[in-house]
């Protein structure tokens, strides 16, 4: 990786502050200076974009039905009656 | 679990844990249905997939003996969850990696692509659910609870914070980290599928 100073970023610096800059952590000053380097540094600007995309892609994987096997509901609900029972 | 009420969306997680705390079966039932995903994926990233079952079933039995303990004050998702890392730990914990010395950050970058020629191999990667999971199941266990925290679950870094025990600021760096070494792990797994698909022709 050939390193440049775009926008008085370092690339180096770009990357430790991606997912800050992902995450919406940065105050506006920073942003501006991570978006400037972006434009003016195509390697960063690809990483970059795909970094984010695999990130979008990570908090969209979970099941949209949020439900568990019914089995081990009933599982556990009869612990929790043989646990009341004994007390 | 359908086969049962459906659940109140207008009671909120601290209604029921109070209820929980009177001993109100259905209240805890609806925490169960809620939360029972979340627990799970968390048990199945702190301890194993074939012992997170069992992760789960202590953890809401916990929280079932535990309930009149909960302070109104604090989320019930970061206390569940807090529970479920707690007891993970306690049966079944992966060996933890805390002591290591941390790869250098460009080090992590290069392996993700950072300055490749092939950047988009991740995002590709991503995509595919199955892939998704391999790469995730092939990170630490410390990497894999700060991805289900603060990406699957959603959960804000003060809060994924509160249930690693950690500072805000250890946080935002384990999290950037355990992305670029899942970016890594999808960027090998994208060349190792290419290369299977090249190796499978005619």
């Amino acid at each position: 990786m050939i390193e440049t100073a775009v926008a008085g970023l370092r690339c180096s610096e770009v990357l430790a502050q991606l997912s800050d800059y992902l995450d919406g952590e940065l105050g506006a000053s920073e942003v501006k200076r991570i978006e400037e380097h972006l434009l003016g540094c195509p390697n960063c600007e690809r990483f970059g974009h795909n970094f984010g995309s695999m990130v979008v892609s990570l908090r969209r994987a979970p099941d949209g039905t949020e439900s568990v096997d019914s089995k081990l509901v009933s599982r556990l609900l009869t612990q929790l009656d043989e646990l009341t029972h004994e007390e | 679990m359908h086969d049962r009420q459906a659940d109140d969306s207008s009671i909120t997680d601290q209604a029921l844990i109070a209820r929980t705390a009177e001993g109100d079966r259905r209240a805890f039932e609806q925490l169960v249905e809620r939360h029972a995903a979340a627990v799970l994926r968390l048990a199945t990233a702190a301890s194993d997939p074939s012992t997170a079952e069992d992760v789960m079933q202590q953890t809401f039995l916990s929280v079932y003996q535990q309930a009149a303990s909960f302070r109104a004050e604090a989320s019930v998702r970061t206390w569940l969850l807090t529970i479920a890392r707690n007891t993970a730990f306690r049966l079944h914990g992966k060996t933890r990696q805390e002591d290591l010395v941390e790869e250098p950050l460009t080090q992590l970058g290069v392996q993700a692509g950072w300055g490749s020629d092939d950047p988009e191999a991740i995002a590709i990667a991503a995509e595919r659910k199955g892939a998704l999971r391999r790469a995730m199941a092939s990170l630490s266990a410390e990497d894999q609870e700060v991805l289900t925290l603060r990406d699957l679950e959603g959960l804000r870094g003060s809060e994924a914070a509160e249930v690693l025990g950690i500072s805000l600021r250890a946080l935002k760096s384990r999290l950037h980290r355990a992305r670029l070494r899942l970016a890594a792990s999808l960027r090998r797994l994208g060349t190792d599928d290419e290369q299977a698909s090249i190796g499978g022709q005619p």
